[in-house]
């Protein structure tokens, strides 16, 4: 099987910032593949050079097992949903969605049944005859994904296509983009910074920090196995506890200068028996969660437990998880064992 | 720091539409003494015969008969016309062409654009007197470098053959784009960046980027500068004529309407019957402000940005 997108030691730069300093990366066909990172990683910059909107300065990009490196963006046969849902402001949405068939010299007939069919797909048909200006931000990020089907290119891109939609829009958006990347089976690459996104949406995720690629896994494995410390960071809201290895954790084989993280979901707090003696420093209540801050020999952590069962500010308590959900990080922070 | 009682108007002064018409009123005094009355002072003299030392006399519509029997306005007439339908398209052409061309930002391009604008602040009666350097037939540089090229017998006589000369004027008045080249320029620069980014990756070709995505962008700023550009071109067409040919060759090739009014009114002493020809000029001005507006509308509503 050939593979839906093929990336081969690819840099690029931004005048002489190297911005992508070696990606190798091979998404599957049909395969929804996330690229997570904070900002400045690299990941817009990624897929513009996957685009051809951005040039490589070394490696190969690779599309449906056709080198694309020398092709213009149009002759890459991908589609693109921008962060602003750049959509022409002088176009119909009807004629925003059939640009790219229309261009390509399509008839008239079939441009619009076409439109009407991605339309459709989308739920944005009702709004055929009007322009950009008219439509909220949920009915123009509809247009721009049925602009972005209506060509059944090979390879979809999305940058950050949710961030401009409020919170409960995302998080039904997000739904929808699934169910619609399982009806098309196209292969998909989605730029975000949100984590939970990521981890909703995504078949894998590739972690960028800094123009290279962390690790590349299913969620479950970016969650559960974390590659480096960088990614156990990154990945979980709060942010998993790192203490040094040394220190108050006992871990088998853990030495001076390693670090041990655990996810606040993974602590239990108890008011007596084995675990680490700590004292309560704060709490944070967030509906059913409380984030409880906690104080172990000078180290900061965080635990996330059920609300109703949150000890109070100044009370002593014991901290405790099980040895599967420690994980070991070396001196350069990678994973050990 | 003032007092509180300093800053406050006193009396009608405190008053917001006295203080509105007294800001307003040194424009407005300007435009009733400078605009207006000459305006309304034109129209009259349309219907009088007047030459500064008699009497006005008023003889209704004698002057528009005489305009209408007159051989010398009806040259004047059409080259205005012929002028406006074929410097005006060309003008703003060239300087769209040369605002895509010089958009981006690459080495040497503030120079190019420099040269681009630079003719427009060259005072207009000197630039007439480069010209007519310019095209003279026998040592003229523009002659001098097409006998490079043509034949002797197809080298314009810029200033002695009635087409010859009226090319020369609209030559002319092609390197004074720099005012429309900048709007133009500034139009294009403002555009967004990720719509032609978005072109691309749908496979747009550049002419059909162009086409469908710049021109429609750009149309309301290009209806515009059209729209400025006719009104203007019925002046533009004064200095030169006067300067480089002289409303020549002989009897009027190149005498444009604004000579001809100029011509009656301050060589003939017949204000009346330039007011007239002003007149005629206002009307013409008019309708073709008039049909273009009609014509950008029904691009508008094509594409109703």
């Amino acid at each position: 099987m050939t593979a839906g997108l093929e990336l081969v030691g690819v840099h690029a730069a931004h005048g002489k910032a190297e911005v992508l300093r070696g990606i190798d990366l091979t998404v599957p066909k049909g395969e929804l593949l996330v690229l997570l990172g904070p900002s400045g990683a690299g990941k817009s910059t990624l897929l513009r050079v996957i685009a051809g909107l951005h040039p490589v300065s070394a490696g190969r990009v690779g599309i449906d097992g056709r080198d694309v490196t020398a092709l213009s963006p149009g002759q890459r046969d991908v589609s693109m949903v921008f962060q602003a849902f750049a959509l022409f402001p002088h176009l119909s949405v009807a004629d925003n969605i059939g640009f790219g068939l229309q261009v390509r010299g399509m008839g008239k007939r079939e441009v619009r049944r076409r439109t009407e069919a991605a339309a459709a797909m989308v739920g944005c048909e009702k709004v055929l005859d009007r322009r950009p200006e008219e439509l909220s931000g949920g009915e123009r990020q509809r247009v721009a994904l049925a602009r972005a089907l209506v060509r059944e290119p090979a390879l979809f891109l999305l940058d950050e296509p949710l961030s401009n939609l409020d919170a409960e829009l995302r998080v039904r958006t997000r739904t929808e983009l699934r169910s619609l990347h399982d009806r098309v089976g196209a292969t998909m690459v989605h730029v975000t910074h949100d984590q939970t996104e990521a981890l909703a949406i995504g078949d894998r995720i590739a972690v960028l920090r800094d123009g290279r690629i962390e690790q590349v896994g299913t969620p479950d494995e970016i969650w559960r196995r974390p590659a480096t410390a960088f990614v156990a960071g990154f990945v979980g809201s709060p942010a998993m506890n790192f203490l040094p290895g040394d220190g108050p954790w006992q871990v088998p084989g853990a030495i001076a200068g390693q670090q041990v993280g655990v996810r606040p979901e993974s602590l239990r707090l108890d008011t007596s028996g084995d675990g680490l003696a700590a004292t309560v420093t704060g709490a944070e209540v967030i509906g059913e969660d409380a984030w409880v801050r906690l104080r172990v020999d000078g180290h900061a952590l965080v635990a996330r437990v059920p609300a109703t069962t949150r000890p109070t500010e100044g009370a002593q308590v014991v901290a405790r998880a099980d040895a599967a959900d420690l994980h070991v990080f070396d001196t350069d922070g990678n994973r050990v064992g | 720091m003032l007092s509180r009682e300093t800053r406050e108007p006193v009396g009608f002064l405190r008053s917001r539409r006295v203080q509105l018409a007294l800001m307003l009123a040194p424009f407005l005094v300007g435009l009733a003494a400078l605009v207006v009355g000459p305006a309304l002072v034109t129209f009259a003299l349309a219907f009088a015969d007047y030459d500064l030392i008699e009497t006005v006399r008023w003889i209704g519509f004698a002057n528009f008969v005489e305009l209408a029997s007159s051989t010398a306005f009806h040259e004047a007439l059409r080259n205005s016309l012929g002028f406006a339908a074929v410097a005006v398209p060309l003008r703003l052409l060239i300087a769209l062409g040369l605002a895509l061309l010089l958009h981006r930002r690459v080495a040497g391009v503030g120079a190019a654009r420099t040269t681009v604008t630079l003719p427009s602040a060259v005072p207009e009666v000197a630039y007439g007197l480069l010209w007519l350097w310019l095209l003279n037939p026998m040592y003229g540089p523009v002659n001098q470098f097409l006998r490079m090229f043509a034949e002797p017998v197809s080298i314009p006589n810029w200033l002695t053959d009635p087409a010859d000369a009226r090319a020369g004027i609209v030559l002319m008045s092609l390197f004074t784009i720099g005012e429309t080249f900048v709007v133009l320029l500034i139009t294009r620069r403002a555009l967004p960046p990720h719509v032609y980014e978005l072109a691309a990756i749908e496979g747009a070709t550049g002419f059909q980027v162009f086409r469908r995505v710049t021109l429609p962008l750009m149309a309301p700023v290009l209806g515009l500068l059209l729209l400025r550009d006719t009104i203007l071109s019925f002046q533009f067409s004064f200095v030169p004529a006067l300067v480089v040919t002289d409303g020549g060759p002989p009897p009027y090739a190149t005498t444009y309407l604004p000579l001809f009014v100029y011509r009656n009114a301050f060589e003939y002493l017949r204000y009346g019957y330039a007011a007239a020809a002003t007149l005629v000029m206002l009307v013409c001005t008019g309708l073709a402000v008039f049909l273009q507006w009609r014509l950008i509308r029904r691009y508008r509503s094509r594409y109703e940005w």
